[in-house]
């Protein structure tokens, strides 16, 4: 069986050859640029640069060995290491004062960390140190920032310094951003199109495109984290008129991604993080006043007019919103918070086994994997395995991105268990 | 026919902003003192917080109570002044996210509760370097250092804050509470905290046990 196969059985609630595993096909299931160079170290594998591909996250792009290495099933469509498609995007990067700066996504440069690591990244943002940490600049405008001893860049929303609707009072005030500058382009959209065929007549991977949107996430992108959550609550036509304008936007955007990848991609990725560790941000009423009809819109066109699969990354304890989620038509459920509250796998498989496919909940990356001895990684894994996999349904991931320090050890643990014994029929 | 102070502690309670400030403002014109006033918004924080435990209330709901208290307190701020002349905080906070992690909801939350719950706290931010919580102790002499971390990354820092509060003689002068997504009751006893706090409501519960403790 080959990996698309197995991707596809599996996502038809069917059991293939093994469990199909995911490595760094999206940004909710990879490695830090630190984690990764540290396999590779594990690996005996040289020294060399780490392409990244998502900044802000310092996510590394699997490379093709490790791909292989580790059994890998599935790829995103935007790749920029082999196998990726030879069709570079030239886009428009909107700074804060509108200046529009062109960047293209096949020209990389080389960033030396304090730590003597070597990071590939585009080459339009310039790292600058600061006393304070690290400052990413396009164009001379800063786009985020990394704290001295942190690990990612923070976009300048997470600093409370760019929330385009921090101050709308108003449904007026609400018209008063550049919504139009939202819409995806012809030329990404182009760019898309030539990509997914590309990988899907010249590989045997299942391929995934991430990104497709969010409406409760961008809301708090737009407005600030709380206020938004507070705008639900209490300031019901302002995130009414917000919502109407991202559906817009969104429901141009998906109707434009299904035309150009509905015959080449196999997911489609949403994401809208909507838990916490204790429970959902909002109540599953709030979810139906205000989510619920304007996700069954955007989800219906991608079933109207393809055969995808839709995916949704929500993080946390999510358990009284996934019967909502099943509802408007989601397929996929990552990243599977298992250590969150209410998210038990034995409970999730047994209520929702049959109607989503849980993709992630592999391994516990807050609680276990940094911290266990390989041996328990181990058990840890093939317990999962035996939860989730009966039946198809399931594609093997950590939960969430693998973050340093974790050892090396028990990643390479995590994966070979997840092989070895992710051969059907499960043995328990 | 409830009192005012009754209806301030409900419309708390209910999340309702408008009725809030409306009684808020009605009580201080019909002479009531300050302290009562605040004293009936913290049993409205204190059932909010209960409910969310509870698992009636979510997140977004803390999120509007803290709003609400933060509006009242406007409005009863230049009375404030006069009026706690004289009486004491329930006891003093230092709060802050370690160094490497700017994650400041849940911390902003544990904050916002312990205000109302009468403690005074002074808020170090995010992104905070040991050196700061020690300068902080000393210059405040808190009861209680609450340090928050997101990630499994940067929750080792708070083990290395509290190495620095021990190097400079301090650790015996302050309770330290910690908190944050990845953080266990385990991992506080390992890196020598004196409690854990899962959310901001079990968090203002555990601060008062602590000064309990320390009499």
């Amino acid at each position: 069986m080959n990996p698309r196969n197995r991707v596809l059985t599996t996502l038809k609630h069917e059991e293939p050859d093994r469990i199909p595993i995911d490595i760094g096909a999206t940004p909710n299931t990879a490695f830090h640029v630190l984690v990764y160079r540290d396999v590779r170290r594990a690996l005996n594998l040289p020294e060399k640069p780490i392409r990244i591909f998502d900044f802000g996250q310092q996510l590394a792009e699997i490379e093709k060995e490790l791909l292989e290495y580790f059994n890998v099933d599935v790829i995103s469509i935007n790749r920029t290491l082999e196998p990726c498609a030879p069709y570079p995007h030239s886009w428009g990067y909107r700074t804060r004062d509108g200046t529009i700066i062109r960047v293209l996504d096949s020209e990389w440069k080389m960033w030396s960390r304090r730590d003597g690591v070597i990071v590939e990244i585009p080459r339009y943002i310039d790292v600058v140190e600061a006393e304070d940490g690290y400052v990413a600049y396009i164009g001379g405008k800063i786009v985020g920032k990394m704290p001295r001893d942190g690990y990612y860049f923070w976009g300048l929303d997470r600093y409370g310094e760019y929330t385009p609707l921090a101050e709308a009072r108003n449904v007026d005030d609400v018209k008063k951003i550049d919504w139009e500058s939202y819409r995806v382009s012809n030329d990404y959209v182009e760019t898309l199109r030539k990509r997914a065929e590309y990988l899907y007549r010249n590989t045997e991977y299942a391929l995934i495109f991430t990104g497709a949107g969010s409406l409760h996430e961008w809301g708090q992108g737009l407005r600030g984290w709380s206020r938004w959550l507070s705008d639900l609550r209490v300031r019901r036509p302002l995130a009414e008129a917000v919502l109407d304008h991202m559906m817009d936007v969104l429901k141009y955007n998906v109707d434009n991604y299904v035309s150009v990848l509905k015959d080449y991609v196999h997911v489609i990725g949403f994401s809208d993080d909507f838990g916490t560790e204790e429970g959902p941000q909002i109540s599953v009423q709030t979810f139906r006043d205000f989510y619920k009809h304007r996700y069954e819109e955007l989800f219906s066109i991608v079933k109207r007019r393809s055969k995808m699969y839709i995916y949704l990354h929500s993080c946390g304890s999510i358990q009284p919103l996934i019967r909502e989620f099943i509802d408007v038509g989601v397929d996929i459920l990552n990243p599977v918070q298992i250590s969150a509250k209410g998210m038990d796998p034995v409970e999730l498989k047994k209520r929702f086994g049959e109607q989503v496919v849980f993709w992630g909940g592999g391994a516990d990356t807050q609680h276990v994997l940094p911290f266990a001895e390989p041996e328990e990684v181990v058990e840890h894994v093939k317990k999962l395995i035996e939860i989730l996999a009966p039946g198809g349904g399931y594609v093997y991931a950590s939960v969430h991105n693998i973050q340093p320090p974790t050892p090396p050890q028990n990643i390479i643990a995590m994966y070979k268990t997840a092989y070895k014994y992710g051969q059907y029929p499960i043995k328990t | 026919m409830s009192s005012i102070l009754d209806r301030i502690r409900d419309s708390v309670a209910s999340l309702d902003v408008d009725s809030t400030l409306s009684y808020v403002r009605d009580a201080l014109n019909g002479g009531f003192d300050v302290k009562s006033i605040i004293d009936a918004l913290a049993m409205g924080m204190e059932i909010v917080g209960k409910r969310y435990e509870e698992g009636e209330y979510f997140v977004s709901d803390l999120i509007v109570a803290g709003e609400i208290f933060s509006e009242a307190m406007a409005i009863l701020r230049p009375k404030i002044v006069e009026s706690r002349r004289g009486t004491k905080p329930l006891g003093k906070v230092v709060i802050g996210t370690v160094y490497g992690d700017i994650h400041d909801i849940g911390k902003n939350l544990v904050a916002t509760f312990l205000e109302a719950a009468g403690f005074e706290v002074i808020d170090l931010g995010v992104d905070v370097p040991p050196q700061k919580f020690v300068e902080a102790i000393k210059m405040h002499s808190p009861d209680i250092v609450g340090m928050s971390a997101l990630l499994t990354s940067t929750m080792m820092h708070m083990k290395v804050v509290i190495e620095a509060i021990k190097r400079e003689g301090l650790r015996d002068t302050v309770k330290v509470i910690i908190g944050g997504a990845p953080v266990t009751e385990k991992f506080a006893r390992e890196i020598g905290a004196d409690a854990y706090g899962e959310n901001a409501y079990r968090a203002v519960e555990i601060c008062r046990k602590l000064l309990e403790k320390r009499g």
